[in-house]
């Protein structure tokens, strides 16, 4: 009997695949195995053999079914092992599909600064490309044949009609006009958007760019609180701390008109090409409202007061990624768009 | 313009600032400064010396010269200029020993340019031994759009003002009124119109010598950034520099009659001007003339008939002030601006006119010894307006500015840029100031701002009242575009507003639909878009030379026409995927995927392709269109485009989300195959269907379409069964299934069962 146990044990442990170890389940454990065998002849037992032949099949069973499961194991191991080093896979190469896209550099920029007013309680206008020269000149305190329309070299388009003349506009400002026009007072507003001048285009000139205008009417609205306003807007568009200077800077629709300086951010000072040695950078216009422009959009100047800026958003956005060419911002070259996607 | 340093000090006695220091006050304080240049640099040791011998060099133009160098003694030079010979004294600089023409030289022999002097670059310079080189000069360039409201400023008086002001140091004035004759011209002045001519004043002189100006004179103008001529012509240019009052002299002997007329021209007249050029006028130009016709375009330029030149001995010398608006259309009318148009347009102070002549009048007999003043000054003025005076509320002033100001500060400021200032601080404007400068008192507030500086001035933060502002729902509309478009992989582009009549030919627009630039900058952005699918083909094909696969998009206004009424601006978005390889298919299908809406078969427009253009539907509206662009645009691969209307799109708007109860009962569904032609649409199936599956059929989608052996296809669909409140019957499913059945068999549909 042990012999038979021994043999089955022997063939059980020299299977060599799972195959071969399931023929000899069927033959060792099965109905018919080695295990049946054994207990075939029990009924002709006395009770006591009985018992030891109880104890001996038990014995073999757990042997058998050990080593077979055992090997079973391995087996399985060995199988899952062989699966999961086959299924290798190269994650290095590209993922196919749809690369990103991406929104253009300077809708970026605008709506970062865009955000930026809201969180402070401004509102964000939109106004027509194609004006009126009332809009464009006049209600900003640039009558016909002031000299100051030679600072904005302008596009005419002819629209045909009797009224026919009308221009594109040279900056944001009319939505300025506008703005007073529509909304309560006292008013917060900017106004975002493209613009023209009658330039020639190079490397730093281009006819079409972005500029952001920005107003504030109120009671008793000072120089000091335009000031401190341009350091807080700044500090948050460079994300840092910035040092801000006014000088004096004519602009027909303020009074008095300032250029704004920032501290050269990339010298701090001393003086380095980018800010031509100067230590400071001209970044914006502003100035408290000319109350001429108040009282042409229907604002009673000795009520109210404001000021009002410009950003020129084309330029930051050449300043934040170093771009050397203008051009490239109206050139819908994926060469240079795609570097913006995020 | 350009301000020379010395002329700048001549007027601020004491002045102590350098150059540069000075440059960043006036930016400070007044005005932008665009750099600063030195003026004459060589003239830093430059001395007079007296050419002793001259020898030719074998083979060269150059020669050899000794000359006696005064303090830097005797020096041999080498010199190319055709008029250096014995005996002639010029100026010599000292630049080290340099070897030239294979002989030491020992500094140079100058060319009045070399000096800064004038522009002569003829020869070296041939002086008289009492001769006084001018000193080194520097110039400070202004920004002339940050001196546009400061009539006072385009004269380096005017600067010196400031200057003074600035510095704390006394004003001295140039001019000196007493020095002027009392009336009695014997030439007389008519003016027609004093609105356009508010004063016209005049000297006559004989005895004239025209001849160089002195070298110190030429210097200042060269620093300054003017020609000089002769020595009449240089002094007009001179006073001009200085004092910002244009004045012109007319040679005398070519003067027809003793009375000079400031008028309009009369249709027809024209003028030959100083620049040669012929100009014809019209009543809409004022010009200066005499018996016989105009002798200058008023305050524009003069007339070459009766200019100076080397013969003339007596002139008339007239000092002028005319109406801005006038100068200003006359001089872009005739596309002639000059140094006096320039000034003129920036409205002058009448006033000046005197101050000019007075300054001639101490100028003139040092420039051309001898002059005579013939008779007494003529002078035409309109009755001139007061200079306005100003209160100012010292609170008021303090409030704009955001400080606590002294008093007998502002007092201080106010009085060194010569306002008066009465006790109770009414503020009388100087006349220079009083033209179209200083009107009310916000014009103080940048006066006594700009002098105390503005860092003076603590930022404070404003208080405001809290209340939500208002945005336009259709900016936020806009963003969602953006920002969905970019998400489905495309790169946003931007494109000018202007397109070409070509290009607006090529799309089949007819050029006199458009907006027409009546001044366009470049050659083929003559016309305002009215559709931005110019530009985006443009994009397609440039970019096709770089990639093999892309996306782009551009949101961008289109511009029409609007019956001469202001032109009409319609926010659209334009989107297209390029494959450089594929067939096209899954170009067109991915913008349809992106539209959101459905599509609509469609007539092809010109460059759409005939067989692939379709209407985009939402909400039953078209909105748009996608297509692929006509292979005759695009010279290889595939281009698909999808154009939508952004009003119509955002007045749609999204329907309002509204919960509808998840279903209990299951549903059944089964699949029919439609054997149809080969061209036919999927959706008119669809709908049929639709139809005849009534109100049970929850769902009828497509699956999959074959392509059958005899050019006929089948059309798969499921349909899925259901109702609401309880699980629908087999027979009720099969009942469904076989009225659509019978229905398309009806249309003559097979059916594959
Ligand atoms: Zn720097």
């Amino acid at each position: 009997m042990q012999d038979l146990v021994d043999g089955a044990l022997g063939r059980i442990n020299s299977a060599a695949t799972a195959a071969d170890l399931e023929a000899v389940r069927v033959d060792v454990l099965g109905r018919k195995g080695v295990l049946s065998q054994l207990s075939k002849d029990m009924g002709k037992l006395t009770p006591d053999e009985r018992v030891a032949r109880g104890k001996f099949i038990n014995a073999a069973k757990l042997a058998l079914e050990g080593a077979w499961e055992t090997l079973k194991n391995r087996f399985e191991s060995e199988a899952l092992a062989a699966r999961l080093n086959s299924e290798w896979l190269d994650l290095t190469v590209p993922a196919p599909g749809v690369r990103p896209g991406a929104l253009h550099p300077i809708t970026q920029i605008q709506w970062e600064i865009e955000d930026l007013f809201r969180s402070l309680g401004f509102s964000v206008l939109d106004g027509p490309e194609v004006e009126t020269e009332h809009h464009n000149f006049d209600a900003l305190n640039i009558p016909q044949d002031h000299p100051a329309r030679d600072m904005q070299d302008t596009f005419w388009l002819d629209a045909g009609g009797p009224l026919g003349r009308f221009l594109l506009r040279t900056h944001t400002s009319p939505v300025q006009v506008r703005g007073m026009e529509k909304l309560q007072l006292p008013l917060r507003m900017i106004a975002p958007g493209r613009v023209f001048r009658n330039e020639s285009v190079d490397a730093s000139h281009e006819h079409t760019f972005y500029q952001l205008e920005g107003m504030m009417i109120d009671k008793d609205v000072s120089v000091g609180n335009l000031i401190y306003f341009m350091k807080t807007l700044l500090g948050a568009i460079f994300k840092r701390d910035v040092t801000v200077r006014l000088r004096p800077g004519y602009f027909p629709f303020v009074e008095p008109g300032f250029e704004l300086d920032i501290r050269c951010l990339i010298c701090g000072g001393p003086g380095c090409p980018v800010c031509k040695q100067s230590g400071w950078v001209e970044l914006l216009p502003c100035g408290l409202v000319n109350p001429h422009v108040l009282k042409m959009s229907g604002i009673d100047p000795t009520k109210w007061n404001g000021f009002a800026f410009g950003l020129g958003l084309t330029r930051l956005v050449m300043m934040r990624y170093a771009i050397d060419d203008i051009r490239w911002l109206q050139s819908s070259d994926l060469r240079f768009l795609r570097q913006f996607g995020q | 313009m350009k301000f020379s340093y010395n002329w700048i000090r001549e007027f601020v006695p004491g002045l102590e600032v350098d150059p540069h220091s000075l440059e960043r006050l006036i930016t400070m304080k007044t005005a932008e400064c665009d750099g600063i240049a030195v003026s004459g640099e060589l003239l830093k040791g430059a001395v007079l010396a007296r050419v002793l011998e001259v020898e030719n060099i074998e083979g060269q133009k150059n020669v050899k010269a000794l000359v006696d160098a005064g303090p830097y003694g005797m020096k041999t030079v080498v010199c190319g200029a055709a008029n250096c010979r014995a005996g002639i004294i010029t100026a010599y600089v000292p630049l080290g020993i340099k070897t030239v023409s294979g002989i030491e030289s020992d500094g140079m022999l100058a060319a009045a340019d070399e000096l800064d002097i004038n522009r002569d670059h003829a020869g070296i310079l041939e002086l008289t031994a009492d001769t006084v080189l001018p000193p080194v000069d520097h110039a400070i360039e202004i920004d002339n759009k940050s001196i546009t409201h400061r009539p006072d400023l385009w004269g380096h008086h005017g600067m010196a003002r400031e200057v003074a002001a600035i510095t704390g140091h006394p004003l001295r004035d140039p001019a000196d009124l007493s020095l002027l004759p009392p009336l009695g011209s014997p030439v007389q002045i008519e003016i027609e119109d004093f609105h356009l001519c508010p004063r016209y004043s005049a000297l006559v002189f004989d005895n004239v010598t025209v001849q160089p100006s002195p070298l110190w004179l030429q210097a200042r103008l060269t620093a300054a950034g003017l020609n000089t001529k002769n020595n009449i012509v240089d002094l007009s240019n001179y006073l001009m520099a200085e004092l910002a009052q244009p004045t012109h002299a007319f040679d005398r002997a070519k003067l027809a009659g003793a009375t000079i007329f400031a008028r309009p021209a009369r249709e027809g007249e024209s003028i030959v001007a100083l620049n040669d050029e012929t100009y014809h006028l019209s009543p809409a130009n004022l010009v200066i003339a005499d018996a016989s016709g105009p002798i200058a375009i008023a305050g524009v330029i003069g007339g070459r008939d009766s200019a100076i030149s080397a013969v003339t001995t007596s002139i008339v010398f007239e000092s002028a002030n005319f109406n801005a608006s006038s100068v200003r259309r006359t001089s872009s009318a005739l596309k002639i601006r000059t140094d006096a148009s320039m000034r003129f347009e920036k409205a002058q102070d009448p006033v000046n006119t005197l101050r000019a002549l007075a300054r001639a009048l101490e100028l003139l007999p040092i420039l051309s010894p001898g002059i005579r003043l013939v008779g007494g000054l003529a002078d035409n003025c309109a009755e001139l307006k007061v200079p306005p005076t100003i209160s100012l509320d010292l609170d008021w002033l303090a409030r704009k500015l955001g400080r606590v100001l002294d008093p007998a500060e502002v007092r201080r400021i106010l009085e060194a840029l010569q306002f008066k200032v009465s006790d109770d601080f009414e503020v009388s404007v100087p006349t220079w100031r009083a033209t179209k400068d200083i009107a009310m008192a916000e014009d103080l507030v940048e006066e006594v701002g700009r002098m105390i500086g503005y860092d003076s001035i603590e930022p404070q933060p404003p208080l405001v009242p809290c209340a939500p502002s208002f945005d336009p729902p259709e900016r936020e509309f806009l963003r969602g575009i953006r920002r969905h478009y970019a998400a489905q992989g495309f790169t946003e582009v931007s494109n000018y507003s202007f397109i070409s009549e070509e290009e607006a030919k090529r799309f089949g627009f007819a050029p006199e639909d458009h907006v027409r630039v009546l001044n366009p900058i470049a050659e083929g952005q003559e016309l305002m878009r009215t559709s931005l699918l110019p530009g985006i083909h443009r994009n397609l094909v440039e970019n096709a030379k770089h990639f093999e696969d892309f996306r782009l998009f551009e949101v961008g206004r289109e511009i029409h026409l609007s019956n001469g009424e202001k032109p009409i601006e319609r926010p659209h978005v334009v989107a297209a995927i390029y494959s450089r390889h594929d067939d096209g298919r899954a170009g067109l299908m991915e913008l349809k995927r992106v539209s959101g809406g459905e599509l609509r078969p469609a007539a092809a427009m010109a460059w759409e392709h005939p067989s692939r253009a379709a209407e985009v539907v939402k909400h039953g509206q078209v909105v748009g269109r996608v297509f692929e662009l006509h292979p005759n645009l695009i010279d290889s691969g595939r281009a698909a485009v999808l154009y939508l209307d952004l009003t119509q799109l955002q007045q749609l708007g999204a329907a309002a989300t509204r919960y509808q109860s998840v279903r209990r009962f299951p549903t059944s569904s089964f699949d029919l195959s439609v054997i149809c032609p080969a061209r036919e649409y999927a959706a008119t199936l669809e709908t049929a269907i639709r139809g005849f599956a009534g109100e049970l059929a929850e769902a009828v989608e497509f699956v999959t379409d074959y392509q059958m052996p005899d050019a006929r296809k089948s059309l798969s669909f499921r349909i899925v069964a259901g109702a609401a409140d309880r699980t629908l019957a087999g027979a009720e499913v099969t009942a469904i299934r076989e009225r659509i059945i019978e229905g398309l068999r009806g249309l003559h549909y097979e059916l594959l069962v």
